[in-house]
């Protein structure tokens, strides 16, 4: 590894910097923006604020319903993830440990839902969800949002349990356990692994979804977060550093996790979005 | 395996089966017969045939819709892949730099809607940051209403998309150089072979599969693409934006034509699955040759059956 063939690191360090700011600046200056007067936003858009005071962060916070918006895309996407890791699970575990017919139906119903756009289905499920008076509640967003998950957790988690050894079964169907023990005591906590990674990829699909949430959800104390804030931000579509101040309490948080877990959160996204 | 009773694994698989059924699969066959029909999704429903999909044919906006859409898609495949590609090959090159890697990923993290209404105010003409930084140096020629011109109102939502998934296809491409032995690398630099000529001689070609991989996400994603166009232009300048789900989302829920939103519904499906299944198959096909040239074999097959990108895996193909 012959450093004079090597870039020099310092020159592409700068560089990289560049273009990293550049990136992030879209964000650093809707922060900058939130503590500021809506004059100075227009006569100094570049300039740093002159004090930083939270006033408009707590304001957006409480005049935009921002907490219930929270606690509604928490409660969808926990519910929603819930479901998808155990029913995935359990598909996959049957679609991956037993041979019978109708097996090769199921994995291919599946491999379709790999790659069947949301467009496919979601008028008439629509029209389902009012006929069945389930639009506006919280179940119009977790039933899709858990059955959207499904087929990419029983492909996945099945990859992980068709790696384990078939005899470790075998050993433990011997031992005298049933069906339902070798799922729960031996293959559901083998898959954890497995499970983390759907659990990232799912839950920031249910995280951040828009287009079902919009046309399932019209009571604004049952909104997600993107419809909400899409809500808020036309109610107040004049008041900027109000604006701004609520996308740097939607943003900030998640970019304080994602530099956290930074691993797993990559590995579940590129993993998930095959899809 | 076989099961202790012959019911068991249905029993394991009946709750995603019952939930993907109801939730997927039943309504997917309901818009197949609801586009046979004209409905208003409440009143009565008349079987009309053909007719839905022959006035979707011959429907400017629906086939503008369809033009829009593949601009966009084509814009990304720079913006994202390109770039994404690009990002990867110079971060790879120069070893490390977690930092630089998370920073530019961290968009893709962020909901569609939070990302388009930032954007929106990045466009904004009167404090925007773009027309903001063209008054700055002294181009205020340059300056435009970007998302209310319909010359520049694409252009402008495809450079968030690429803002956006730049990070994320950096990622998968970085993960897949990272698989590729480093002797094969070594040998090349001892050949006197740049930093430039690797990427472009060894690197690229030995990620050829990932690649594709990259090209088809961006095009079927692209296709299903609406929440940045809905938050951001919803169609507009004078339909200059318009795309097939926020023209669909129209004609179902605020003009109530259930049986012809349905139609164009299921033509976006079949385009969509056909532009997966062509990669399959095509994907198949290459990877007969690369098993006699002694490349690693299975993993344009394992690619092919989707979900199996997983970073660390992605690079196998490299073998």
């Amino acid at each position: 590894m012959s450093a004079t063939r090597r870039l020099p690191r310092f020159l592409v360090s700068m560089a990289l910097l560049l273009v990293a700011l550049t990136f992030f600046f879209p964000m650093i200056w809707m922060v900058m923006s939130s503590f500021k007067t809506n004059a100075d936003i227009f006569s100094a858009p570049f300039s740093p604020p002159e004090s930083i005071d939270f006033g408009r962060w707590v304001e957006a916070w409480e005049v935009g319903n921002l907490g219930q918006y929270a606690i509604n895309s928490a409660i969808v996407t926990i519910v929603s993830v819930t479901l998808i890791l155990l029913f995935g699970a359990g598909a996959a575990f049957a679609l991956s440990r037993y041979r019978f017919s109708g097996r090769g139906l199921v994995l291919s119903l599946f491999a379709l839902g790999l790659i069947l756009p949301l467009q496919s289905y979601f008028i008439a499920q629509s029209s389902m969800f009012t006929l069945m008076g389930i639009t506006d509640t919280r179940l119009a967003l977790i039933l899709p949002y858990a059955a959207m998950g499904l087929s990419l957790a029983v492909y996945l988690l099945k990859v992980y349990l068709d790696a384990l050894p078939e005899e470790l079964f075998e050993a433990a169907r011997i031992d005298g356990a049933s069906d339902r023990q070798l799922f729960s005591s031996l293959a559901f906590p083998l898959l954890r692994p497995g499970l983390a990674t759907v659990a990232i990829f799912s839950a920031l699909a249910a995280w951040n979804e828009f287009l079902l949430a919009l046309l399932y959800i019209q009571d604004d104390t049952l909104k997600t977060i993107p419809t909400g804030l899409l809500a808020f931000s036309t109610r107040y579509v004049t008041d900027y550093s109000l604006l701004f101040s609520a996308l740097s309490i939607v943003t900030i948080p998640m970019i304080v996790i994602f530099f956290v877990f930074n691993r797993q959160i990559v590995e579940g996204i590129t993993a998930g979005s095959v899809k | 395996m076989k099961p202790a009773r012959s019911i068991t694994p249905w029993l394991f698989l009946a709750p995603a089966l019952v939930m993907f059924g109801y939730a997927v699969l039943l309504p997917m066959v309901l818009t197949v017969g609801y586009s046979f029909t004209e409905w208003n999704g409440f009143g009565p429903m008349t079987f009309v045939g053909l007719d839905n999909y022959l006035t979707a044919a011959t429907d400017p906006i629906f086939r503008g819709s369809f033009v829009h859409v593949c601009l966009y898609i084509a814009a990304t495949l720079v913006l994202e892949v390109l770039v994404g590609l690009a990002l990867a090959g110079i971060v790879s090159a120069a070893t490390g730099r977690l930092w630089f890697r998370v920073a530019i990923f961290t968009p893709v993290m962020l909901p569609m809607v939070v990302v388009a209404v930032l954007w929106a105010f990045v466009y904004n003409p009167d404090f925007g940051l773009v027309n903001a930084t063209f008054g700055a140096v002294g181009l205020e020629q340059l300056q435009r209403v970007w998302l209310g011109d319909p010359a520049t109102a694409l252009a402008a939502v495809s450079v968030v998309s690429g803002w956006v998934y730049a990070g994320f296809y950096m990622m998968i491409f970085y993960a897949a150089f990272r698989q590729i032995p480093h002797e094969i690398l070594e040998a090349g630099r001892l050949d006197g072979a740049g930093e430039w000529a690797l990427f472009r001689r060894v690197k690229v070609p030995m990620i050829r599969s990932v690649l594709w991989v990259g090209v088809l996400l961006c095009v079927t994603g692209g296709f299903q693409g609406f929440d940045l166009f809905f938050v951001l232009t919803n169609g507009g300048p004078y339909g200059s934006t318009e795309i097939p789900t926020t023209y669909l989302v129209k004609t179902v829920f605020r003009n109530g034509e259930v049986g012809y939103g349905s139609a164009m519904a299921v033509v976006l499906t079949v385009i969509v699955l056909g532009v997966g299944l062509a990669y399959s198959r095509i994907a198949r096909r290459r990877q007969r040759p690369s098993a006699e040239t002694g490349e690693a074999p299975g993993a344009d097959a394992r690619l092919a059956a989707p979900a199996i990108l997983r970073p660390d895996d992605a690079g196998e193909l490299a073998g």
